[in-house]
Order: C-alpha cells, then sequence, then structure tokens
C-alpha cells in the first residue's frame, strides 16, 4: 500500500535537500555509506535496531534541520561556530548529532567523530604513562580503535593531506615531512605505544591546515562534557587523575577552541555515561562546570525536545509497518494511546517499551 | 466391693461427651448478667442506661479495652450471650423416653418438618389452582434478592444439614414460586429470602471544585505501606503528570510504577484527557506509585458516573491494600524466618 508508507517515509536521502516538510518523516541511510561514515558513531542500540530492520532510519527531527540550515549558511572565512545540542536523557542529540555529520560527509567535509568521550575518562584497563610529556597518560587502546575508525571514514582526505613537520616515534621510527597523514595514522595503528600521541599530531595537523581553501572539517563530540568533568582513573597511588593529564582530552580540548576557520564544532551533553552527575542535570551549564562553560563560550546552544505528536506518530507507524509491535493491542487505538502515556513522548522510553512488545 | 479399677478406666472421655451443653439456667444467669452490665457501662460512659444500645457498647469497649490485633474476631466484645453461645436443642424426649417430634427418628427431624410443612403449601396451591384457574403473580421484588445459603439455613433450624439437603429445599421453593397464585404464601416464603447490600453506596465522592481559570479539578489522597499521597486531577488537560515538581517519567523510571499510574485513566478510557500534580511522601518505589494510583482514582470519582464508580470499585481500584510490613517476633530472625537449626 503506497499511501501509508507516503506519510512516515521520504525517499530523499541526501540530508541536505530535506526541509520543514520531511519533519517527522523517516529516510534511508544507504548502507555503503552507513559503513564509511558511521563505522563507530552510531549509539549502542540503533546499531541493533539497523541489524534488526536491516536498514539504517533516521527521523527528520527540527534540531538536526536547524543544525544543517546553520551549517550550510556559515561562512568558511570565520573562526569555526561551535554548536551544543542538548536536551533531556533520550531525546535524540546523538541521532541528531549522526544526522548532521551525514550531512557534511556527503558535502565532502573532513569528520572528526568521537562517537563518546565519556569512554576516554573511565574504564580504562591500561594507563601508560607518556612518552612526549611526563606529566601526562596514555591511552593506547582507546586511540588505536579511533585512529582505526577514523581511516576507515576519511580515506580520500588521508592521502591528499601532507605533514608539516618531522615527527620522531622512537630511536628508529620517524616520518618526515611532507608525508601523507595516512602514514602517521598506519604508525599509531601499527606501534600502539606510540598512539595517542599520533592521535595528537592527527589533530595538531587537520587544525593548522583547515583553511578557507581546502577542505572542511567539522568536528563531532558526543558527550562533551565529559572533557572538563572527572574521570574515574586512578594513578598507582590511588589519586584521582584530573582530565587535562590524560594526552587525548588535553588534545582534543585544544580542537574545542574557536581559535581556527574553515569548519565547525558540534557537540552533546549529556548525562548518560557521565560520572558523578546527578540524572535530572541536562542544561549545558550544569553538565559542563564552570571550566567547561568558559572553555566552550561562546556557543551556539540547540535544544533537542521529545517527540511531538506527529513525530509519535510516525514512530509509531513505522514500528508497526516493521513488524515490531507483534502485541495485538499495540496495533489499536487505546494501544496507541498507552504508549504515548508510558513513554511520555520520550523516544528512547518508547522504543524501550516497544522492544518487548 | 471394691472392683478391681485403674486410673485410666477412672479418667474422663473429654472427647466422647460432645460439644459442652449449657442449661437453660445457666442461659438465663448469662442473660441477667449481661443487662446488668450493660447499666453499668451506661453509667461508665456517662449514657443513659435505658437507650444503651448495642452500638454504644461496641463503641465503649474499643474505648476501654484498645487492642492492636489485626483479626477482628480476636478483639474482646461484650453482646447479648444469645449471640454468643451456640443456640442448642432442648431435650428431644420426655421422662419415659418417648420423643416429642413425630420425626425424631430420621434423625435430621426440624429439616425433615420443614420440607415436610413446605411440601403441604405447594399442594395446597395446587388445589387452589385447580379450583380458580385464573391467573396471578408474586409480586416482583425491585431490589436484589437471594436465597438463604445453608449456613444461615443452620443456624435457623438449630441442626447441622448437609449442602444436598440446602438444594434440595432451595429448589422445592423455586417449584412454588413458578405457579400462579404463590402469593398466598409470600409471607412464608420471603422468610427464606435475603436482600443484597450494594456496597457503592457507601462510598462518598468528592464534590468538582472549579480553580480560578474555570478549570474543574478534583483532588484524592490515598495510603499504600507508610507512603502518602495527595493527587490533584484538572480537566482540559494532554496527559502530563508532575509528581513533586518532576516529570513523572524521570521520578519513575521503572516501567511498572508508570503502568500503575496509568491505571485508573485508562480503565475509564481518560488517557489524553487529565492534567494531574501529585505530591507523595514516604515508602518507596512501589509504595509510592500505590498510594499516587489510589489518590488518582478517589480524584477521579468527581467526574464520573454511578456505574463506573461500581465498576471502578469491582476492578479494585478504591480498595486502600492493607498489607503492611510484618513485625519481627522475638526468637525469630524476622517475622516468619527461625534462626537456622543446629543439631547440637
Amino acid at each position: 500500500m503506497e499511501s501509508p508508507r507516503a506519510v512516515f517515509r521520504t525517499s530523499e536521502w541526501d540530508p541536505a535537500n530535506h526541509g520543514d516538510q520531511h519533519v517527522g518523516q523517516f529516510y534511508t541511510i544507504p548502507p555503503s555509506q552507513v559503513k564509511t561514515v558511521f563505522p563507530h558513531g552510531l549509539p549502542h542500540r540503533f546499531q541493533q535496531q539497523i541489524k534488526t530492520f536491516n536498514e539504517a532510519c533516521v527521523m527528520v527531527r527540527k534540531p538536526a534541520l536547524e543544525l544543517i540550515g546553520y551549517l550550510k549558511k556559515a561562512d568558511p572565512a570565520h573562526p569555526s561556530v561551535r554548536y551544543v545540542l542538548y536536551g533531556e536523557r533520550g531525546t535524540g542529540k546523538s541521532l541528531s548529532l549522526c544526522h548532521a555529520l551525514h550531512h557534511c560527509s556527503l558535502q565532502d567535509w573532513l569528520i572528526l567523530h568521537i562517537p563518546d568521550a565519556h569512554l576516554w575518562v573511565k574504564n580504562c584497563k591500561e594507563l601508560m604513562p607518556s612518552s612526549y610529556h611526563r606529566a601526562r597518560f596514555d591511552q593506547p587502546i582507546e586511540s588505536s580503535v579511533w585512529l582505526k575508525n577514523f581511516r576507515v571514514t576519511n580515506e580520500r582526505f588521508l592521502k591528499q593531506i601532507k605533514t608539516s613537520q618531522k615527527y620522531v616515534w622512537s630511536k628508529r621510527e620517524f616520518t618526515d615531512e611532507g608525508r601523507p597523514l595516512g602514514e602517521i595514522v598506519d604508525q599509531g595503528v601499527a606501534r600502539v605505544k606510540n598512539a595517542s600521541d599520533a592521535v595528537g599530531v592527527v589533530l595538531k595537523e587537520l587544525k593548522a591546515q583547515a583553511r578557507p581553501g581546502s577542505y572542511r572539517l567539522v568536528v563531532g563530540v558526543d558527550g562533551v562534557n565529559a572533557l572538563w568533568g572527572q574521570t574515574t582513573l586512578r594513578k598507582e597511588d590511588r589519586s584521582l587523575i584530573d582530565p587535562s593529564e590524560l594526552t587525548l582530552v588535553h588534545n582534543l580540548r585544544k580542537m574545542m577552541k574557536n581559535d581556527w576557520c574553515g569548519g565547525a564544532v558540534i557537540a552533546t551533553v549529556t548525562q548518560t555515561g557521565s560520572v558523578f552527575t546527578p540524572s535530572s542535570a541536562y542544561l549545558p551549564q550544569e553538565l559542563l562546570g564552570k571550566e567547561g562553560f568558559d572553555a566552550l563560550d561562546p556557543f551556539l546552544p540547540v535544544s533537542v525536545p521529545a517527540y511531538s505528536e506527529k513525530e509519535f506518530e510516525s514512530c509509531y507507524q513505522y514500528y508497526r509497518d516493521r513488524r515490531w509491535i507483534q502485541h495485538h493491542r499495540g496495533h489499536t487505538e487505546e494501544g496507541k494511546k498507552e504508549l504515548l502515556f508510558l513513554s511520555s513522548s520520550n523516544p528512547a522510553a518508547l522504543e524501550r517499551i516497544c522492544a518487548f512488545l | 466391693r471394691l472392683v478391681c479399677t485403674s486410673s485410666t478406666l477412672q479418667r474422663k472421655n473429654i472427647a466422647a461427651a460432645g460439644p459442652e451443653k449449657y442449661t437453660q439456667e445457666f442461659i438465663k444467669k448469662q442473660i441477667e448478667e449481661f443487662n446488668i452490665g450493660k447499666r453499668h457501662l451506661a453509667n461508665m460512659m456517662g449514657e443513659d442506661p435505658e437507650t444503651f444500645t448495642q452500638e454504644g457498647i461496641d463503641r465503649a469497649i474499643a474505648y476501654l479495652f484498645p487492642s492492636g490485633l489485626f483479626e477482628k474476631r480476636a478483639r474482646p466484645v461484650m453482646k447479648h450471650p444469645d449471640e454468643i453461645f451456640p443456640k442448642q436443642r432442648a431435650v428431644q424426649w420426655g421422662e419415659d423416653g418417648r420423643p416429642f417430634h413425630f420425626l425424631f427418628y430420621t434423625g435430621k427431624q426440624s429439616y425433615y418438618s420443614l420440607m415436610h410443612d413446605t411440601f403441604g403449601k405447594f399442594l395446597d396451591i395446587q388445589k387452589y389452582q385447580d379450583r380458580m384457574r385464573a391467573e396471578g403473580l408474586f409480586s416482583q421484588d425491585t431490589k436484589q434478592v437471594r436465597w438463604m445459603i445453608k449456613e444461615e439455613l443452620e443456624e435457623i433450624l438449630v441442626q447441622p444439614i448437609s449442602d444436598h439437603d440446602c438444594l434440595r429445599f432451595i429448589q422445592l421453593l423455586e417449584r412454588i414460586l413458578a405457579l400462579p397464585y404463590c402469593s398466598r404464601e409470600e409471607e412464608y416464603i420471603q422468610r427464606f429470602r435475603r436482600t443484597l447490600e450494594v456496597q457503592s453506596k457507601k462510598q462518598k465522592i468528592e464534590p468538582l471544585q472549579y480553580d480560578e481559570s474555570e478549570v474543574a479539578f478534583s483532588t484524592g489522597e490515598g495510603r499504600r505501606k507508610t507512603a502518602t499521597a495527595t493527587a490533584r486531577v484538572l480537566d482540559n488537560g494532554a496527559g502530563k503528570i508532575t509528581v513533586n515538581g518532576v516529570d513523572y517519567l524521570h521520578y519513575f523510571p521503572v516501567l511498572q510504577d508508570r503502568e500503575q499510574l496509568m491505571f485508573p485513566f485508562q480503565f475509564l478510557d481518560r488517557l489524553g484527557k487529565h492534567d494531574m500534580e501529585c505530591k507523595v511522601t514516604g515508602g518507596g518505589r512501589s509504595a509510592q506509585a500505590g498510594a499516587i494510583r489510589l489518590a488518582t482514582a478517589r480524584a477521579l470519582l468527581s467526574f464520573i458516573t454511578e456505574n463506573e464508580m461500581e465498576s471502578m470499585r469491582q476492578a479494585g481500584l478504591l480498595t486502600p491494600d492493607p498489607r503492611v510490613k510484618e513485625r519481627q517476633k522475638p526468637g525469630q530472625e524476622g517475622a516468619r524466618r527461625r534462626f537456622t537449626w543446629n543439631k547440637r
């Protein structure tokens, strides 16, 4: 049947062409792009949903459209603008970020996507003192994993960009000036000990070379409040580590400053996954703390609310269409009202409830 | 002459004697004592001894002997001796050993005599019908009525009967009712019918109150296991619920609690029509959800019809849950758990 399908789906797969008329509709990301653009970027539950439904369908919503509009209008000559997505738990901030990054990838920007900054400040199995700077700590596993995914996303650029200085890794290994950036990434992946430093080098190079003439760079960080919060990692003498003592965090903070032009920084502040924050906090000021707020100031806040009625209706129709709601009562009008009440129009809550229906 | 006996033969066999028999004089003495005690009690409470009713006695005893026992039948009680001592039959035979009643040797004399009388009336009505051959109707009862149950019949006959006997008796009465002209023996049959009381009349309804901006609202209170909740249900709403100032999705992250909140609205089909603000203190997560559910149901009473209220009562939405934490007993680890048993 064509007509019910048309209500909640759209065949427009390019986010650049999404407009207000597409709000509430689902668009499919072609599978080839899913692998290249988001090797590690999508939230875990969404990845499970992709596997179940065999397609990656994202809903077009107002906050994402707002972001894409700003990105289109932004002038590359100006310093990069920082956008912060905020909202209550489970309202769709990470997916809006992915939507915007998909748009950027189709516009041929260089994507620097950190799927969850909270993973870098907690539960680290191996912590080594940095070879480059004595007071800092390295995280080899996370760095190498991230470098691998970065290589998958931006293959093309890694061959184009050239290093601007010589980097010495150890007594026998070094990278000359003018070599493609891909070599540094390979070095980091091969030599896990130097992976964090490789990440630092990559970030520095990209920032330095993001001029109006060359490529445009977008930095997408999920959970940026982890960079200025507290960590759960301890040194050998059982004292807590400050985030600035971690190499990865230190380099990333430098990226977040707006002293470079030709790109944009999109960040989300989330409470899920953050340590030592109350679950009722969702405003940027509460989650970033004074230090983080000053570092990111000035920024453009974008609020992500829960589903509106139209969006809820369209999500419900999508689940029905995919035969996800099996219970016979779920197909009735009362069942829909029950779902609306129980999830209180929260996308994550709705997804969790429908998971066992 | 001393006959050889042992102490075991001389001991009384208590089980063979049967239930304790009260003599008529004993019962009369108890009744006198009860009346005198009633007057004393009235004097103690400062009420008029002449017009002191059984309700007054109950209130006085509850005041003078307060008891925290959960079982109502275990509490101290002062009632007329006829209600306390079970009714017993007077001796059925005379001095010569000959029984008074002609059906004594059937074993269940009152039951069979009742059946005999009722069947006699049945035959009377049939004879009358043969004579008249016209129509006549039984007066219809407007209220709900039911036949007597076996326990009530036993009480009237002062004799144990079985379920089968009770069934036969009720079948005979219904056969009488099926005849025209049964109105002749109407009062005899009415003795064996009881009315059902309607339970929901006991529920009181809060009147609807009106806010400043012409929005109708109503309040209700509920309690469950040391959690108390007050709910305010507003009309013309969109389904927003606030608990202690926080959205209900954040206050109750567990699905089960939100389902409890949803139950009163879903039952009345009013899911998206009301807004609610509630305050709740005490108890745990489940207790607070249950308390809010009861408070919501009571608040919604002012918006609905009587039939809906009856159906809500039958669904159990309006009944406060009496379960509380059982106390721990000395010598045991918890309320029911004993200490680990060691052989040595």
